[in-house]
């Protein structure tokens, strides 16, 4: 029989002890594993978000604060005067010199208020948006059902919006006292317009007294989009000519929502390092009490002839498949943490995908709490002399 | 036994064992020689704290004298290292303790043939598992190849340890208070296959017991008193030849 297999048999004859140990691995795993597959969703639907919405360039208020943006991760509370629309196109058109390369504007105009469906009051975030640019910039947007709006009180919603609040096509929503005919609804795109409700730009602006506003100007244009050097030309001027906004390209959009994510990684990264230190002092602690109860056992493998490294190679080998499985049923169990969070909190639109790095990371890190945990009390008892286990006071 | 022929099996030469202790140095030993030739049951017999244990792991290299020589077929084995004193014992000696329980995940085949997950054996004909078996059927087990030690009594745990001791062909077997704790008929069982062993094959036996029934079924009976050495004593096991 191989060492190994000895140490195999061991575990499973060792049930409730192998099962405490395989928990203390299992939790510091999934909420590392959650935490690297959140950043990770995150990460790639701002990337695709970005994408998505085909636009070249991006201005925002400057400043906007992380405490000022909606749960669904629009600004809805800071805003642009009308005015600089033309400016920031002037800007554009000058850096590109081709009066011929289409420049397409698409503005918007965030604002977060209570929906009333029915006699229920909804918190959601409305957008104020001209339909025909917005499908001139975006002809994949689709509805699922219904049509474009054809007047001023009428509405579109997100398709998770209108799912999860049971709203159908021609239902009346009212928005600031003003009531609005659901004409469609929108395909979901995994990004944050899935739980957003969409009527006239003009009527939004309005109804919320912030005529001559707007929340974001979108630029889309293809010379820019082909030409990186002339885009970073485009936003550097825009941000020195234009006071107190700030333009960005998509991908310095996602470099910016990465690093607000980032910081709150920092603080989930201590949480996973304070896991990972209580985990290796409960590992450290069932370990030694199993081997102090095993001690007669090691007197009597190495009475039979067992050196000191077989006897370390069958307790690390335990240690080691213990660490393995955490790692294995650590990782899935992230996967579902992670797909619980995204559907009941973040809403980042994240499926179950496997990472075969984090897998990895899952594997090594179950490996590390449980060898760095063991190596000790497993190093001290291997030495203990056979005559000393079998006068020790712990019974086997 | 003749002792006089030719170089003992295992020499000790003016022995002293002391501890040190939190309460100080208390002395285990003292002044101890004796010979153990092959083929021979020996018992230790005496009280308590006699140092009956101390010397049993003195002989078996488990312990190393404070003072005094260890000498296995002539070669001083007390100053070996504990690497080589390691390959030593796996050649040499078995160990019989009355706490070590076999191992509980595995069968008692399994646990006959223990010592084999940790060295190969030499110089052997046949298979390994064939002999496991048949040294299992010889102590009465043979129903019992493939149990679990959760279902063996208290006699049989301690025949199992025999088969594990038996396997590897040992020189010499020291068996610590061996049949302590079983009822009179494991107790009688264990110390006629001792016997036996000795005898039929030639390996040379110490136990330590503080029974008189079973010491006086030895071939000598080495008396001890608080660490010093009281009489070394050749039985006429009566008994035995009945």
């Amino acid at each position: 029989m191989e060492l190994i297999v000895l140490a195999i048999k061991d575990i499973f004859r060792r049930k409730g002890k192998s099962l405490y140990l395989l928990i203390a691995i299992v939790i510091p795993v999934a909420i590392l594993s959650t935490i690297l597959l959140t950043f990770d969703n995150a990460d790639s639907s701002l990337s695709t978000l970005a994408s998505k919405f085909g636009f070249t360039l991006i201005v925002q208020p400057k400043n906007i604060r992380v405490d000022k943006i909606s749960q669904i991760g629009v600004n809805t509370q800071e805003y642009i005067p009308e005015g600089v629309i033309a400016d920031v196109e002037r800007i554009v058109r000058e850096t590109i010199r081709n009066p011929k390369d289409k420049v397409i504007t698409v503005v918007r105009f965030y604002q977060e208020d209570d929906l009333l469906i029915g006699k229920a009051k909804v918190s959601s975030v409305v957008a104020g948006i001209d339909f025909k640019t917005e499908l001139e910039a975006k002809p994949s947007w689709k509805l699922t059902s219904g049509r474009w709006p054809e007047n001023d009180q009428e509405a579109v919603l997100g398709g998770s919006y209108a799912s999860s609040r049971k709203v159908s096509l021609q239902d009346t929503v009212t928005l600031g006292g003003s009531e609005f005919k659901v004409a469609g609804i929108l395909q979901n795109y995994n990004s944050s317009e899935d739980y957003m409700v969409f009527a006239p730009f003009a009527v939004i602006q309005k109804l919320y007294n912030k005529s001559g506003f707007v929340s974001v100007i979108n630029i889309q244009n293809v010379s820019l989009d082909k030409d990186k050097k002339m885009l970073q030309t485009a936003v550097a001027e825009i941000n020195k000519n234009i006071p107190n906004i700030m333009a960005l390209s998509p991908q310095q959009f996602s470099t910016m929502k990465y690093a607000l994510l980032k910081k709150s990684l920092k603080f989930l990264m201590a949480i996973v390092v304070a896991t990972i230190a209580v985990s290796i002092f409960s590992i450290f602690n069932i370990v030694t009490s199993v081997l102090y109860s095993r001690i007669k056992e090691i007197g009597l493998l190495k009475s039979v002839g067992a050196s000191r490294s077989q006897l370390l190679t069958i307790f690390l080998s335990e240690y080691l498949s213990i660490g393995l499985m955490g790692g294995l049923i650590g990782y899935p169990l992230g996967l579902i943490m992670t797909y619980l969070l995204d559907s009941l909190l973040l809403k980042l639109g994240a499926g179950i995908k496997i990472n075969i790095l984090y897998v990895l990371v899952a594997l090594l890190v179950g490996v590390f709490c449980s060898l760095i945990a063991s190596f000790y009390p497993t190093y001290r008892l291997s030495k203990i002399k056979i005559t000393d286990s079998f006068r020790s006071q712990w019974e086997g | 036994m003749d002792t006089s022929k030719g170089t003992p099996f295992l020499e000790l030469k003016d022995v002293n064992k002391t501890f040190n202790l939190a309460s100080g140095e208390v002395t285990a030993l003292e002044h101890v020689s004796l010979s153990i030739n092959k083929g021979e049951l020996v018992a230790l017999v005496g009280p308590s704290g006699s140092g009956k244990t101390t010397l049993l792991n003195i002989i078996g290299s488990l312990d190393r004298p404070t003072r005094g020589e260890v000498l296995l077929e002539g070669i001083r084995i007390d100053g070996l290292s504990e690497e080589d004193l390691v390959h030593f014992r796996r050649e040499k000696f078995s160990f019989i303790f009355q706490d070590a329980k076999p191992l509980r995940m595995l069968n008692v085949l399994e646990n006959t043939l223990l010592p084999f997950n940790f060295f190969k054996p030499k110089n052997r004909n046949g298979n390994i598992k064939d002999e496991g078996i048949e040294i299992i059927k010889s102590l009465g087990l043979g129903h019992r190849i493939y149990h679990m030690p959760s279902q063996l009594s208290g006699g049989e745990i301690q025949r199992v340890a025999i088969a594990r001791a038996l396997i590897t062909h040992p020189a010499m077997i020291l068996a610590d208070e061996p049949t302590a704790n079983l009822d009179r008929a494991n107790r009688l069982f264990v110390i006629d296959t001792f016997r036996k062993l000795s005898k039929e094959k030639g390996i040379a036996i110490v136990i330590s017991t503080h029974d008189l029934e079973i010491a006086n079924r030895a071939d000598r009976i080495i008396h001890l008193k608080d660490g010093v050495f009281l009489k070394d004593e050749v039985v006429a096991c009566t008994p035995c030849a009945a």
